[in-house]
Formats: structure tokens, C-alpha cells, sequence
């Protein structure tokens, strides 16, 4: 046996060739693939939609040019300084009202004695699964000063003249985004409040501060951070929104980005340059947002949470205890409970004329939606169903093996590119939907998967498997690395150490990921709106398709179907999930 | 109100449960000025729920708290005073020190909520921040510190303001074991200084021994012992505080007779052919025939690899040994003794192998004899 | 006893080095273990011991030396080997235990037997048997998120052992412990691998658990061995200041070898703000006459007496004398240095009493600054 020694020089040499052997391992290769992949999805689109904005278009509509003509037009039109305007409004009001609902009701839940807390919480976090669009369908349906169900009430019962409400108009736009983004800060703020050590706030009670200045100076301090992400997060996705404005907002009179957009897009008028300019526009408002809250606002995050389990004590409000309760009964009867109302009723009857007439009842606007064979059907409509199926099963999965992969590369291997996997998997996190379909658009009008189902699958993936992701790799944070190496230890190889280790404990992860994926991808609008031609419709936009008729009862109708298929899958996701899952 | 004039804190007859689990029962203790007292015993023994009814984060069901002339808390006459009425200062287990503040703001938090002048603020604070020797961190924020100077920022915190009392939740727990000395030293010298009334609570038996003038020993919602810390070492009252505090081996055995102070005590346990006869003091109270634990610390044993000459050994037992642990300084061990075994501590490594024989002295005196 | 066993080495570890980045995490260390032997690697954090676990287990792969167990070489980089972890036959039990929360914990301790396709009737009688071994007979069919600590970190090594691995290594076990388990669970963790007689490296870097559970210890810093030996001789005779330092707690003070007479014995002096003592004592290995050293005694070695007995004697005041129960921990103050004592609680010491204080030649030591 040799027992000689080492020479530093044979040492040295050795290094070099372990690095050199390192370089070249499946494990790399596996991982610069899957970046490349991941890079082209994500980076052309973008990269084609930049290149898109400096062509202009000729005034006959036939050929184009290089310049900034686009840019230049944006400042000189006639409408979209106006919607650029809108839109400021609109994210600033709707940011200011989805964090004060947000954040009380997060407090309320997390950190008093409010009666039937645990109960209320699920139903504080529907409107975050449920389609915005189909919220405003019904609020214009509760809210319009004519037929508005509130307002016919209001005469009927009160003897009011006129209306009392009117949700046409930017303060509609804003009151329903606000109310439905709430739960986006919500989820936020909640988990920290949750498991905040009370002997944070115990201190400040012993040191002479009473409860008002102990929420004030501690409590809401110390979740600052949350707050902020959330806000943020609610005013980029309020600009990235389209189907509120669309609906309640842009018929009279108030046109914003995304509407302009969508209008350049498709249509009569189409300028696909002039609308590439406009999304460069409102995606780096939104990539700067989202630098800013990922760069200097996460990374202040309080620790705050104590390993000692004490049982959480929660704040005695005495009687505004039932103030309250009352107050997020109002939260959830405004955003959940009065929409899907509304919705049934006008879905109920034949024409809607803003009252309800128990002898026209009829469920004929469900046969044209949802009955495909039937010789009234809609095929708008049903196509829609069929084919949001088939993106919300065939997306969520493949999303989620994508996933998979990719967290596995980040957080266990150390192979090349994967920080420029985890760079990657960031960029299109709070990215609007209408911005990254234009680049999609732009990028495959001339190949043949333009016109088919395939095209709204890539952008649905692109846009959200980081869900999916983030879902996943939080879990594989919280699992030690030595439960694989344990399973290497006792001499299971690298497959089935992931075959019988590290896939099982991701289990609940995958599952969760998926249907919430799913749940996006039922409802979604905004990409689809940009991608879908006659064939390709999406439940989505079918009910824009019944919205353009103006066709009440039958947009309800669809809606109402839309959101029975959301409720059932919120249900499974809790069953599965469980209520941390959110949170994480 | 209360008849001595000392007294800062007293405690009469006070009950806490949650749910049929009753907490605290019926727990008595006057507290004087300046004194430091430690609840000690294992967790779930009630002392955390003491410290925190004294504190008012615990609403009581029945009893009375005062602190310095002031009634805090009396459920029987609907008394109930917030914890920011109460004038107390308490140092958290998990130090909480509010991470958005710096530690100048995190000690004035007190004064601030006090509404003392922002001069009073400025002197009181840094002399409070010179006082546990972080004066030169005051701008800092209280992410950037360690654990140990967390723990002085919310112990500054407690006493910045002067309250009457200061309650300490194990707030020692979190540090590691030499940190852990080093700020038991502290707060000792500390509260020595400022001579402030202080409850300590903590599981950790040299803590208890270490800091305090007196230790209220609990286990299972009720008061054990309360004494000095050489008296509660030297003279446990029951068993249960024998094994608590420090390690002891407790031999159960009949008791023979008395001779004045020492009482003789059979071990044997019905095993062997003789009694196994064992000289002790205390068992007052106690009838020859009745069930006694002869209670003996490992250092007060001799250990002889040979059987000792002479008389002057007092209790002189044969036993094997069963093992033994190197500690580096000690070498601890276990010895059978007919049905029993006890526990020694030798202050050099002797090599001592399974079943050897081995002969145990120790002096009557320094073994106590436990009525059950 | 097997062939290879020239050296009466089991595991081998020759001239191991490994970098992390430019620093160099264990540098150039050489070690070997008879078979059935637990060494224990100990260190501060930093110095290289769990580094040196990990290239033995594989999950590093290193830049130089040779490991090799029995008859197996495990790597080698200059001869272009290396064994991947699952092939080297190893038990290993992790700090965080590690213990697979979707399985029960039989499930977990089958996992190595299946992996190695035994029948299923003798995995469940292997199975059994290590569970009563570890005292989880009870817990069998729960999962494992459902046990205590302490119970996790039974069925950890309860699964580390079942497939009688060639070697155990241990990762700071007990380090998530309370300090009562941890000492409840040191003197079982040595009494099962004493029964299993499997060779064992455990890494930690507190001493006392490393002075009850070894036969052998390596004391490591900067990723170089400082002292090895049984835990009785690093003890009671380190080899430089660093080990008398890291291991227990000792009073050291500068010191000049007066005497020395080559075989141990000798006299040093030390001198301390004007006042100069001399002291007889054990000279320990790479020092002599003439030659600066570092006299270091162990606080129970120092006896605090009232009445001095002769002029050897060192007159000290008491500063401080702090009752712990069993022992009460004194300083005394000579000069400018103050003496740790620990005295016997019947001597009931008090702050500001003279006393004496006695050194026993035998166990006082001058080692290499």
C-alpha cells in the first residue's frame, strides 16, 4: 500500500482537475439546457416586443419604418396620455384601498379575539382565486344607475330618486380592484402577524404602552415590510389589469393602458408596433416596481417569529369585538356574497331590466352557455369551457414538471446557470399578462402555432410557472438537504433518493402548485384576450365575447359557470393545502 | 394594606388554571424591596404563569397582587389593572427587541410612553445604555446585534424608566451556555446597583443558585420550598426539591430510631440477609417504621478502592461500581448498594471498571433523612 | 481481523486535504482508527472536523490524500478515485436528524435494508431488533414528525445502523438537544455503538461530550491537528496552550522553565506583577530548561486552604465565591490574575477571606505557549 506523501505540486494538479472534471457533469448540462429553454420563453418575447416598439407603422397602414415615431405618439395622442393618467389613478386608489382592507382584516384575523375568526378566514381569501373581470360583470349589474340591482332596491324599498351608486365610472374600476386585490396584501401581512412572538408586543404593554400605541408603534411597524410588498404587488397588477376597466370603465369614457392596448392589438385599427410601444411602456413601469420591492423592501423583512411556543395570545377588543366581526361580514358579503348573488339572479331571467320578476325565471342563458350540442348554443361560450380545461389541466401540469426541474437545479445542485435559472424563474413574477402576450404575439404571429391552443399554453406557462416554482422551492428550503444525503448514506442511489425521498416530501407542494396554477389558468384573461382567435376562445373570453353584446343575463350565465368551477377547485386547493399554503 | 413597609411585592392565596388544568394554586409570597427572588421548577409548573399574572398578561381567577401600595390585580373585587398600569419592567426569554428601532429608541421606548421630557430622555437613556456597557451601540439597530447584547438592550429597556418591580422570563435560555454566565454575572451586578425588586423565573438550577437572595421552588402549580439558595440545597424539604436542585440520590428505607439529632435509617429493602443501616439527621415528625428517603449528595461521598482503617468514617457501605462518566474535571459514577444506587463525584480520573468493589464513606451530618 | 490490517488501522486517512474556494479547510491531516473504535474529531466551528466527516462520507469529493476503509479505498484523487456515498457503506446520523417525515419510523430504519433487497422477513426482524436496541419499540408505526427530539435522533441512528455498516459517522448529533437529553443521550449513544461495535467518527465541538464518549480524541484547529489521545491524557495533559484552553477551563499564566529533568519532571516560574513564584510540576513534550511556557492548572486541581502550610504557597484574596450546589466557584486574586477554584461546598469560601493556595505537582502542567 502506498503511504507516501503528497507533494504540493500533485495536490495542486489534482485541484485542477477535480474543478475541470466538475465543469462537465450531467448534472450542468441538464441545468444550461433547461436555462436555455426557460431563457428563450422568457427573453424573446420580451426582446422581439422591444424591437416590435421602434417600427412605425405608415399612416396607410401598409408599411413600416424605424424611429420613434411610437414613443413620440404616445405623448401626442389624443387618448393614451389620458389612459396613462387613468391608470395612475386607478393603481393608486385601488393600492390605497386593497391594503387598508387588507391590512385590517389581516390584523383582525391574526391578532384580536373577533368572533369566528377561523371561519371567516377562507372566505376573506375567495376573491383573490375569483376572476376580477366577472366581479365587475356583477357589480356593474349591482352598481349601474339605471338597472343596478342596489339602486333599484333603493327606489323600490327606500323611495330614493335617481341612484344611490354608480359603479360606471374610474371609481368603479377602483372600488373593484380594490376589493379584490385586498387578499393579495392580506396574504402579505397575515403569516407574519400570525406568528409574530407576543412578547414582541407583550414588552411594549409592560414598558407603559397601552393597545392603540402598541399597535401603532410595534405591530404594524414591524410588518411594514409586508405591507409594502403587497401594496406594491396590488399596483402593478392594478395597471396590469384589463378586464375591470374594460368592462366598467372604458365604455364611458375612461380608457387605460391595458384597454389601449388591447384596442391596438386587435381590431379595426390594429397597430401591433404602436402596441409593443405602449407594453414597453407599462412593463418597465412594472419591472422597476418590482426591482424596488425585491431589492430593498423584502430583504428588510423583520425576524420576528420566536421558536418558543407560547400559546398566541390575541388582543381583547372587549365589545369592538363584534364592530369587527361586522366589519369583515361587510368585507366578504361586498366582495363575495353579493356578485355571485347578483350574478345568479340576472343569469335567472331572459332580458335583465334591473328588477327581479319571479314569473320570467328561466334557465335558457345556461342551455345557450353551457350546452354545447344544443342548437341555441353559444359556441363562443362553450368552446370556452373546453378549451380552458384543456390549458388549465395540460398548463398546471407541464408548469409543474417544469417547476420541479428547475428548483431542483436551484436549490440542489450547484451546476452552471443556475443563477441565471433563479434570475430567470423572477422575471415574469408581477409581469402584466397583456405585456408578455403582445411579445408572444409579435414573436409567433408568422409561425404555425399562431391560431391554435398551443400559443396560449406558452404564454400561460411563461407567465406563470413561477408560481409553481416558488410554491415548490419554499418547500425545498424548509427541507434539510441531509434527508437526501441520509438516503445516499444508507446507500440509495441519486434516483431513487429523488424517486423515494425528495418527490414524496414534496408532495403537497406539487399539488398545491397545480391548483392554484389551475385556478389561474381557468380564469385568465388578459393574455388570452391578446392571443385567442374563432376556435380558441377561453372561458374568459367568452364572457367578453357575451359582454360585447351586452347581453346581461347570458355574460352572467357564463360567469356564474366560471365561478362554480373556481369555488370547487378553491375547495380542493384548501382540502390539499391546507391554510399555510398560501401564506408561504 | 400591607403590614410590613419593605414589602414591594406580595402574592396572597392567588389561582390560575386554563381549562380543568389548574396552573397556579394557591401561591403565597410577600417579596421586599430590592430582594431578587427566583421561581424555579420544571416547565409547566406554574411559575411562568405567576410571573405573568404579577405582569397582567394572565388574568387570574382568584387572589390578590400588590405591588408597592397599589392593588394590580383581584378578581374578588373586580380589580384588573392593564400591564401598562402597572409600572413593572420584564425582560422576554426571546429577548424582544423591537428589530425596526435602533437601540437608543428601543431603551427610550419606556420614557417616551411616559411622556418624559426629550432631555430626561437623552441622559436617562445613554446612562441606562452605560449602565449594561452599550452606549457605543445606541444608533445601531437591534438586527445588527448579538444575542447577548439583544438581551442587554431589553434588560436596559426594562429598567430605563425606573418601574418598581422587574420580572425576568427565562431570559437566559437563548444564550449559550458561556454567554449564559456572563450574563448571569450582569445581571446580578445590575440589579445589585440599581437595587431594583426582582421575579426571575428559570428552569435552570444554578441560575437559581447563582442570582438569587431567595428561591421559590414549584412543581405542579404549588409552592415546594421557598429559602435561600444554601438552604434549599442543603436542606431540600421533600424529595422533589432534593432532585431538583442538584443531583442526589435518594435512598428509601425504614426508619430504626433516633439519638438525638441522627436518626438511623434500614436501606436494605428487605434484601440481604441484615439490615443495611444508614445514620442521618432530620426525618422530624417521623415514628420508627415509618417509609423514609435518605437523601445524599454525590460530593459529600468519600470513595475507597480499599475498605478504609480506622472509625472516623461515619457511614462506611460496600458497593460495585455500575459506571462511570469522564468529565474532565469530575469523574461521575454510579455504585450499587444492595437495592440502591448512589451517585458519586471525584474531583480526579480513577479507573474504576464494572462491578469492582469499592467502599463509600460520607458523614451523617451531610445526609438527609425526607419524611415521605 | 482482516488481511489488509498492516497498521491495525481500519480507517485510514492519509494526508487529506481539502479547499474551499482558496482556503485550504483541512490541511494536510492524517489519521487512523482501529476497528471498532469511536474517535471523536473536536474543534470550534471552522477548524476543519466536519469537513474531514464529509470526505470520508463523500458528499465532499477532496483535492488530495487517500481514504480508505478495510480493504476498500474510498477516494483518491491522484489515482483518479472516488467512490460515490452510497456505494461506501456508511451509517450516518445529522444534526438535524434528518429522519424522513413522510415515513413512519419503521419505514425509515427499513430504508437502508431495502435498498439493499433483503427479504422482507429479515428486514422486519433487523428492524425490530434495532428499535429495542434504541428503546423505540413503542413508536414503531408513528410517524416520524410525531416523536420528540430525542426520539428522532434514536431512530437516526437506529437506521444508521440496521444495515451493520462498515463505519458510523456522526454529525454533532446532540447539538439540537436540550442539555439534560444531551446528557441522557451521550452515555446511551455510547452504549449502543459499544454493543453494535461498529468503527465511529463523531464530530462536535463540546468537549464534555467528546471526554465521555471516546476512546480517542483529535483536538482540530485551522484545519490541522493540534493533539490526539485518549480523553483522560488530553485532559490532564495537553500539549500546548490551545488544547488546555479548549478543552475544560484552566488558569494559564506565562511561565519560564527553571528546571527540567528530560523525563517530565521539573520546575517553572512564573512571574505575575512583581510577585514571582516557583512551581513544581510536569513539563509537557517540546520544552525545556531555560524555554518560555504557559503553566496551566485546572481549577479543581488548585486548592483554596486557610492555613498555608509552608513558603511554596500562593496568598490570595477571595473575590468572589459563587455557590453552584455542588461546587462553589471561587476566584482568588494574586497580583494582577485571578485564579479560578473550585472549591468543595462544605469549605463554605466567602468573598474577601484570605487563603492559601496548594498545587499538586502531579497535576499541574507547563506546556508549549
Amino acid at each position: 500500500m502506498t503511504t507516501e506523501t503528497y507533494s504540493s505540486n500533485a495536490v495542486e494538479r489534482s485541484r485542477l482537475n477535480n474543478r475541470l472534471r466538475a465543469m462537465v457533469t450531467q448534472e450542468n448540462l441538464i441545468t444550461l439546457v433547461v436555462a436555455l429553454i426557460v431563457a428563450g420563453a422568457v427573453i424573446v418575447p420580451l426582446v422581439v416586443l422591444f424591437v416590435s416598439s421602434f417600427k412605425v407603422l405608415d399612416p396607410a397602414g401598409w408599411d413600416t419604418t424605424w424611429g420613434f415615431g411610437n414613443y413620440v405618439t404616445m405623448f401626442t395622442d389624443r387618448i393614451i396620455p389620458k389612459a396613462f393618467v387613468n391608470t395612475l389613478i386607478i393603481s393608486s386608489g385601488s393600492t390605497i384601498l386593497a391594503t387598508f382592507l387588507g391590512v385590517s382584516l389581516a390584523w383582525i384575523n391574526a391578532r384580536t379575539n373577533c368572533p369566528g375568526r377561523s371561519y371567516l378566514e377562507p372566505y376573506n381569501l375567495i376573491p383573490f382565486f375569483l376572476s376580477p373581470f366577472v366581479g365587475a360583470i356583477a357589480w356593474h349589474n349591482l352598481g349601474e344607475p339605471q338597472t343596478g340591482l342596489l339602486n333599484n332596491l333603493a327606489r323600490e324599498v327606500f323611495g330614493i330618486e335617481g341612484a344611490i351608486i354608480n359603479v360606471d365610472n374610474i371609481w368603479g374600476v377602483i372600488w373593484v380592484t380594490g376589493i379584490f386585490f385586498a387578499p393579495l396584501v392580506y396574504l402579505f401581512v397575515v403569516g407574519s402577524l400570525r406568528r409574530m412572538d407576543p412578547s414582541l408586543e407583550d414588552s411594549a404593554r409592560t414598558t407603559g404602552a397601552g393597545l392603540f400605541r402598541t399597535t401603532m408603534t410595534v405591530t404594524l411597524p414591524l410588518v411594514m415590510p409586508g405591507i409594502l410588498s403587497g401594496a406594491i404587488i396590488v399596483f402593478v397588477t392594478s395597471a396590469g389589469e384589463f378586464g375591470v376597466p374594460f368592462k366598467l370603465s372604458a365604455p364611458y369614457g375612461w380608457e387605460t393602458l391595458t384597454t389601449q392596448i388591447f384596442s391596438k392589438a386587435v381590431g379595426d385599427d390594429a397597430n401591433h408596433h404602436m402596441g409593443a410601444a405602449m407594453s414597453m411602456a407599462l412593463g418597465i413601469i412594472t419591472v422597476f416596481l418590482i426591482w424596488v420591492q425585491q431589492r430593498y423592501i423584502a430583504p428588510r423583512s423583520f425576524t420576528t417569529v420566536t421558536g418558543k411556543g407560547f400559546r398566541p395570545n390575541v388582543l381583547d377588543l372587549g365589545p369592538w369585538r363584534w364592530v369587527a366581526f361586522g366589519y369583515n361580514i361587510f368585507f366578504i358579503m361586498v366582495a363575495v356574497v353579493l356578485p355571485i348573488v347578483c350574478l345568479i339572479i340576472v343569469s335567472l331571467h331572459p332580458v335583465w331590466t334591473g328588477k327581479i320578476v319571479l314569473a320570467d325565471i328561466t334557465t335558457i342563458n345556461y342551455v345557450k352557455t353551457l350546452m354545447w350540442w344544443h342548437p341555441e348554443a353559444i359556441s363562443a361560450a362553450t368552446n370556452g369551457i373546453g378549451n380552458s380545461l384543456i390549458l388549465a389541466f395540460g398548463g398546471a401540469s407541464i408548469s409543474m414538471v417544469l417547476a420541479l426541474v428547475i428548483s431542483y437545479m436551484i436549490h440542489r445542485t450547484k451546476g452552471f446557470g443556475v443563477r441565471m435559472l433563479d434570475f430567470l424563474s423572477m422575471v415574469p413574477i408581477g409581469f402584466p399578462g397583456i405585456v408578455l402576450a403582445m411579445g408572444v404575439l409579435v414573436t409567433y404571429i408568422q409561425t404555425p402555432i399562431y391560431a391554435t391552443l398551443w400559443i396560449l399554453m406558452l404564454a400561460y406557462i411563461t407567465r406563470f410557472f413561477p408560481y409553481g416554482q416558488r410554491n415548490i422551492s419554499s418547500i425545498m428550503l424548509a427541507i434539510s438537504e441531509e434527508l437526501d444525503q441520509s438516503s445516499r448514506m444508507a446507500g440509495a442511489s441519486w434516483f431513487t433518493t429523488l424517486r423515494r425521498i425528495t418527490i414524496p416530501l414534496l408532495k403537497p407542494g406539487l399539488f398545491a402548485g397545480w391548483i392554484l396554477l389551475f385556478i389561474i389558468f381557468l380564469r385568465e384573461l388578459s393574455i388570452s384576450i391578446i392571443l385567442f382567435t374563432t376556435g380558441t376562445e377561453t372561458l374568459s373570453v367568452g364572457v367578453y365575447y357575451l359582454t360585447n353584446f351586452e347581453n346581461e343575463p347570458l355574460t352572467s350565465a357564463l360567469s356564474m359557470a366560471q365561478t362554480v368551477m373556481l369555488l370547487i377547485a378553491i375547495y380542493a386547493f384548501r382540502r390539499l393545502a391546507g391554510r399555510e399554503a398560501l401564506t408561504a | 394594606m400591607s403590614t410590613n413597609n419593605n414589602v414591594m411585592v406580595s402574592i396572597d392565596h392567588l389561582y390560575k388554571s386554563y381549562g380543568p388544568e389548574m396552573a397556579v394554586k394557591d401561591f403565597n409570597i410577600e417579596i421586599e424591596q430590592g430582594e431578587f427572588v427566583t421561581l424555579l421548577g420544571p416547565s409547566g409548573c406554574g411559575k411562568t404563569t405567576t410571573l405573568r399574572c404579577v405582569a397582567g398578561l394572565e388574568r387570574p381567577e382568584a387572589g390578590e397582587i400588590r405591588i408597592g401600595e397599589t392593588t394590580v390585580v383581584a378578581p374578588e373585587k373586580e380589580i384588573f389593572l392593564y400591564p401598562e398600569h402597572r409600572n413593572i419592567g420584564m425582560v422576554f426569554q426571546s429577548y424582544a427587541v423591537w428589530p425596526h428601532m435602533t437601540v437608543f429608541d428601543n431603551v427610550a421606548y419606556g420614557l417616551r410612553v411616559r411622556r418624559a421630557s426629550s432631555n430626561e430622555i437623552k441622559t436617562k437613556t445613554m446612562q441606562t445604555l452605560e449602565l449594561v456597557g452599550l452606549d457605543h451601540l445606541a444608533d445601531r439597530f437591534a438586527t445588527k446585534l448579538s444575542g447577548g447584547q439583544r438581551q442587554r438592550v431589553a434588560l436596559a429597556r426594562a429598567i430605563c424608566y425606573q418601574p418598581e418591580v422587574i420580572l425576568f422570563d427565562e431570559p437566559l435560555s437563548n444564550l449559550d451556555a458561556k454567554l449564559r454566565e456572563q450574563m448571569r454575572d450582569e445581571i446580578v451586578r445590575l440589579q445589585k446597583e440599581v437595587g431594583i425588586t426582582s421575579i426571575f423565573v428559570t428552569h435552570d438550577q444554578s441560575e437559581a443558585l447563582v442570582m438569587s437572595d431567595r428561591v421559590v421552588v414549584m412543581d405542579k402549580a404549588v409552592i415546594q420550598q421557598v429559602g435561600d439558595p444554601q438552604e434549599i440545597y442543603a436542606n431540600p424539604a421533600n424529595s422533589f426539591v432534593a432532585n431538583f436542585i442538584g443531583v442526589t440520590s435518594l435512598l428509601e428505607g425504614k426508619l430504626d430510631g433516633r439519638d438525638g439529632d441522627i436518626c438511623s435509617v434500614d436501606v436494605s429493602m428487605g434484601q440481604g440477609a441484615e439490615p443495611l443501616r444508614l445514620r442521618a439527621i432530620g426525618a422530624e415528625g417521623a415514628t420508627p417504621g415509618d417509609t423514609v428517603n435518605v437523601s445524599l449528595r454525590p460530593e459529600d461521598v468519600t470513595l475507597h478502592l480499599e475498605r478504609p482503617q480506622g472509625t472516623d468514617h461515619g457511614n462506611l457501605i460496600e458497593g460495585n461500581v455500575i459506571d462511570t462518566i469522564y468529565l474532565g474535571s469530575f469523574l461521575e459514577g454510579r455504585v450499587r448498594v444492595g437495592p440502591h444506587e448512589i451517585g458519586i463525584q471525584i474531583d480526579h480520573f480513577e479507573n474504576l471498571v464494572r462491578d469492582q468493589t469499592v467502599y463509600l464513606s460520607f458523614q451523617p451530618e451531610h445526609s438527609l433523612c425526607l419524611a415521605n | 481481523m482482516t488481511m489488509q490490517e498492516d497498521t491495525g488501522a481500519y480507517l485510514e486517512v492519509q494526508n487529506l486535504v481539502k479547499y474551499f474556494g482558496n482556503d485550504r479547510a483541512v490541511d494536510d491531516i492524517s489519521f487512523a482508527v482501529p476497528k471498532g473504535a469511536f474517535l471523536t474529531l473536536l474543534g470550534p466551528s471552522g477548524c476543519g472536523k466536519t469537513t474531514t466527516l464529509m470526505s470520508v462520507a463523500g458528499l465532499h469529493a477532496i483535492d488530495g490524500g487517500r481514504i480508505r476503509v478495510g480493504d476498500v479505498v474510498y477516494t483518491s484523487p491522484s489515482e483518479g478515485l472516488f467512490l460515490p456515498p452510497e456505494k461506501r457503506d456508511i451509517g450516518m446520523v445529522f444534526q438535524s436528524y434528518a429522519i424522513w417525515p413522510h415515513m413512519t419510523v419503521a419505514k425509515n430504519v427499513a430504508y437502508p435494508l431495502e435498498i439493499r433487497k433483503v427479504n422482507q422477513s429479515e428486514i422486519d426482524d433487523r428492524v425490530a431488533e434495532v428499535l429495542a436496541l434504541v428503546g423505540l419499540t413503542a413508536e414503531a408505526d408513528k410517524l416520524a414528525t410525531n416523536l420528540s427530539g430525542g426520539q428522532q435522533q434514536r431512530a437516526s441512528l437506529a437506521r444508521a445502523i440496521v444495515s451493520k455498516p462498515r463505519l458510523l459517522l456522526f454529525d454533532e448529533p446532540l447539538s439540537n438537544l436540550d442539555l439534560k437529553l444531551r446528557e441522557q443521550m451521550r452515555v446511551e449513544l455510547k452504549r449502543i455503538q459499544n454493543e453494535v461495535g461498529i468503527t465511529s467518527i463523531y464530530v462536535t465541538h463540546d468537549q464534555s461530550e467528546a471526554l465521555v464518549m471516546s476512546d480517542e480524541i483529535i483536538v482540530m484547529s485551522k484545519g490541522k491537528i493540534e493533539q490526539r489521545g485518549g480523553p483522560v491524557e488530553i485532559y490532564s495533559r495537553p500539549v500546548n496552550e490551545y488544547v488546555s484552553n479548549f478543552i475544560g477551563v484552566a488558569n494559564l499564566l506565562k511561565a519560564k522553565v527553571r528546571d527540567s529533568d528530560g523525563s517530565g519532571q521539573g520546575v517553572v516560574e512564573v512571574s505575575q506583577d512583581g510577585q514571582t513564584m516557583t512551581v513544581p510540576c510536569q513539563i509537557g513534550p517540546g520544552i525545556g530548561a531555560g524555554d518560555d511556557a504557559v503553566l496551566s492548572v485546572r481549577p479543581e486541581n488548585v486548592h483554596a486552604v486557610r492555613e498555608g502550610n509552608g513558603n511554596d504557597d500562593v496568598e490570595g484574596e477571595v473575590t468572589h465565591a459563587i455557590f453552584l450546589g455542588n461546587y462553589v466557584d471561587c476566584r482568588v486574586k494574586w497580583g494582577d490574575f485571578e485564579w479560578k477554584v473550585i472549591a468543595h461546598p462544605r469549605t463554605r469560601l466567602k468573598a474577601g477571606e484570605k487563603v492559601f493556595l496548594q498545587f499538586d505537582p502531579e497535576h499541574t502542567l507547563a506546556v508549549q505557549p
